[in-house]
C-alpha cells in the first residue's frame, strides 16, 4: 500500500534521524582514543590512556560506587514494593483504585525536576538534611510506575487456577505468593530491577537537587562538564553508554523471552 | 471452587501508598501551597506571583521555556507520523523489533552523556563547525552550540524517539484488514493513511505529544548543555534560586508556574483523547 519510491524515501528519513542519534556517540567513541586533548582531526595518535585516568581518578571511581549502591537499594526497594502494589492492583478491589492506580502512574507524567524540588522544599521543611538516601526515596518514586506497570501485566498474565490449587491445598494467601507467584515472576522480577537499575543509575536531576556531598557518578560527570572540559569524560561517557545499553538489552531480552 | 484464605488482600499497595504521600503528592501541594505564602506574614497571598510577573529575567524564563517545549512537540509530532508508518507497514516483523530497538536503545543512556557528546559535535571547533569552516570559508562561526534552537535540536530527538514509539504502538494494533479493505475499495496510501490509520492512531499521538512537552518543558540538563547560561529556561532559573538564593516560596512559585503551565497544556490535549476515544 506504500509505493516502491515513498517506502525507500521513508527508508532514507528512518536510517537518517538513525544516523543523526548515533552519530555523535560515535564520535565521542572514538575521540575517546584520541590522544590529543582536544578534537584535532586527524587524530594525531591512538591512546587507551584516558582509559585509564578514569580508574585511577578516585572522583570517578567513588562515584560510580555510590551510584551503584544508590542504584541497587533504589531498584530492589521499587521491585519489592512495586510487586506487593501490582499483586493487589491484579487481584484485590477496595475503594478509590482508580484513584489510586492514577497516583501510582502519575510520576510518569511529571517533570523530574519538580519531584526533586517538592522533595527538597519539603524535606527542608521537616529539617531534613539532603543526603544519598533521600535522593535514593526521590529515586525510587521515578522508577516506582515502571516496576508496577511491568509486573503488573505479568501478574495478569498468571493462570488464576495455580494460586488457587495452593489455596485448596491448605497454603496461606501469603505462602501461595511466595511458592506460585514468585517463582512464576522471577524473569519479570529480574527484568524490572535492571530496568529499573539503569535509569536509577543515570539519574541526575533529583540526585542533584537533593545531595551535598556524596556525588554520584552523574553528578560527577556534571561538574566536571560545566566547570571544565576532561577529556577522561569521552572515555568515561563511552564506557557507561556501554553499561546502560548492555543493561537496557538484558532487561528487554528477558522481558520479551517470557511472552512466548 | 476454593475458598479464598484472606478474602482480599488489597494491603499490598500500603508500602507504595504511604510513599507515594508522604514523599510525593504531599511534597507537591505543600511546595504549592508555599508559593502563596510571604515571609514573615500570615495568610495567603499571591506576592510571589507578583514579584514573578514583575521581574523580567522571570518571565522571559518562562517564555523559553514554551518556545522550547512547543517547537519540540511540533518537531517531534510532524516526524514521528512517517516513522511510525514506515515501522508498522513497510517493515518485515522481524526487522521491525531490531529496528525500534535501534531507535529507543540510545535513549535508555544518560541525557547528560548525550547533550555532552551533542555539545561536542555542535561546538565551533566540532566536527559540524571544523567541515562548515571546510566548505564554507575559514571566517565561517557556526554558532549554533549555546543557542535556544541548539536545545530545540537536543531535545526534539527525545521528543522524535518517544512520539514514534507512542504512534507507532497504536498503529500495529490496527487491523490488517481495514487498510485491505481500503485498498479493495478503490483507496490509495493516502486515503488508507487519512480514512484509517491517522483516527485510530490519534490517541497515541497525542498522548506522546504530552509526554514530550513535558519533558522538553522541564528539562534542565539539555538547556544547560546546549542552550548554555546567558539565556536560561525556567528550569535553569529555578536551579538557581534553589541552589543559590536559597529563596524557597521563590523556587516554590517557580515550580508552581512549572505546574500550572503542564496543566494548562496538557490537560485540553488529554481531553482530546477522550474526545477521539468517545467517538470511535
Amino acid at each position: 500500500m506504500t509505493g516502491a519510491l515513498a517506502s525507500r524515501a521513508l527508508a532514507a528519513l528512518f536510517w537518517g534521524t538513525v544516523a543523526v542519534i548515533y552519530l555523535p556517540i560515535g564520535i565521542m567513541a572514538v575521540f575517546s582514543f584520541s590522544a590529543a586533548r582536544y578534537q584535532i582531526l586527524p587524530i594525531p595518535e591512538y591512546t587507551t590512556e584516558w582509559y585509564g585516568r578514569v580508574f585511577t581518578d578516585g572522583q570517578y571511581t567513588a562515584g560510580f560506587v555510590n551510584s551503584v549502591l544508590l542504584a541497587g537499594s533504589v531498584s530492589l526497594v521499587a521491585t519489592l514494593i512495586g510487586f506487593a502494589c501490582a499483586y493487589s492492583l491484579v487481584n484485590a478491589r477496595f475503594p478509590g483504585k482508580a484513584a489510586f492506580t492514577f497516583l501510582i502512574l502519575a510520576p510518569l507524567a511529571v517533570p523530574l525536576l519538580l519531584v526533586g524540588i517538592a522533595l527538597r522544599i519539603w524535606t527542608t521543611m521537616l529539617g531534613l538534611q539532603p543526603s544519598l538516601p533521600l535522593a535514593g526515596v526521590g529515586q525510587v518514586l521515578y522508577v516506582l510506575p515502571l516496576a508496577v506497570l511491568n509486573l503488573r501485566n505479568r501478574i495478569a498474565q498468571l493462570p488464576k487456577s495455580h494460586e488457587e490449587a495452593a489455596w485448596a491445598l491448605g497454603a496461606s494467601r501469603l505462602r501461595a505468593i511466595v511458592d506460585v507467584i514468585l517463582p512464576a515472576c522471577r524473569a519479570s522480577l529480574i527484568a524490572t530491577f535492571i530496568l529499573c537499575f539503569t535509569f536509577a543509575f543515570d539519574e541526575f536531576v533529583i540526585a542533584y537537587f537533593l545531595t551535598n556531598f556524596s556525588v554520584t557518578l552523574p553528578i560527577k560527570i556534571w561538574t566536571t562538564l560545566v566547570t571544565g572540559f576532561d577529556p577522561t569524560i569521552n572515555a568515561l561517557g563511552t564506557m557507561v553508554f556501554i553499561f546502560s545499553l548492555s543493561l537496557g538489552v538484558t532487561a528487554q531480552w528477558l522481558l520479551m523471552r517470557k511472552v512466548r | 471452587m476454593s475458598r479464598q484464605p484472606v478474602a482480599n488482600l488489597w494491603q499490598g499497595i500500603l508500602p507504595a501508598l504511604v510513599l507515594m504521600a508522604g514523599f510525593f503528592l504531599l511534597p507537591i501541594l505543600y511546595t504549592l501551597g508555599l508559593s502563596l505564602t510571604t515571609e514573615g506574614a500570615t495568610g495567603l497571598s499571591l506576592d510571589n506571583y507578583h514579584r514573578f510577573l514583575a521581574e523580567t529575567t522571570l518571565t522571559d524564563a518562562l517564555l523559553r521555556s514554551l518556545i522550547l517545549a512547543i517547537s519540540v512537540v511540533v518537531i517531534a509530532t510532524v516526524l514521528a507520523w512517517p516513522l511510525a508508518w514506515y515501522l508498522a507497514f513497510c517493515v518485515t516483523e522481524r526487522r521491525r523489533v531490531l529496528m525500534l530497538f535501534i531507535l529507543v536503545a540510545p535513549f535508555w543512556t544518560s541525557f547528560t552523556i548525550r547533550a555532552f557528546s551533542w555539545q561536542m559535535v555542535l561546538a565551533d571547533s566540532g566536527i559540524v563547525g571544523t567541515g562548515l569552516r571546510w566548505v564554507v570559508g575559514p571566517d565561517t562561526a557556526f554558532g549554533f552550540l549555546y543557542s535556544l534552537p541548539a536545545s530545540i535540536f537536543g531535545l526534539g530527538l527525545f521528543g522524535i524517539m518517544l512520539v514514534t514509539l507512542m504512534v507507532y504502538s497504536s498503529m500495529v494494533t490496527i487491523d490488517r484488514r481495514l487498510i485491505e479493505a481500503n485498498a479493495v475499495l478503490g483507496g490509495t496510501g493516502w486515503t488508507a493513511f487519512r480514512e484509517v490509520v491517522l483516527p485510530l492512531a490519534l490517541p497515541g499521538w497525542i498522548i506522546g505529544a504530552a509526554l514530550t512537552f513535558i519533558v522538553a518543558v522541564g528539562d534542565y540538563a539539555v538547556p544547560t548543555l546546549l542552550g548554555g547560561g546567558l539565556r536560561p529556561v525556567l528550569a535553569q532559573v529555578m536551579l538557581s534560586v534553589l541552589k543559590g538564593t536559597y529563596d524557597l516560596p521563590m523556587a516554590a512559585t517557580l515550580a508552581s508556574v512549572l505546574v500550572l503551565v503542564i496543566l494548562l497544556c496538557v490537560a485540553p490535549l488529554l481531553l482530546l483523547v477522550r474526545g477521539t476515544r468517545l467517538q470511535s
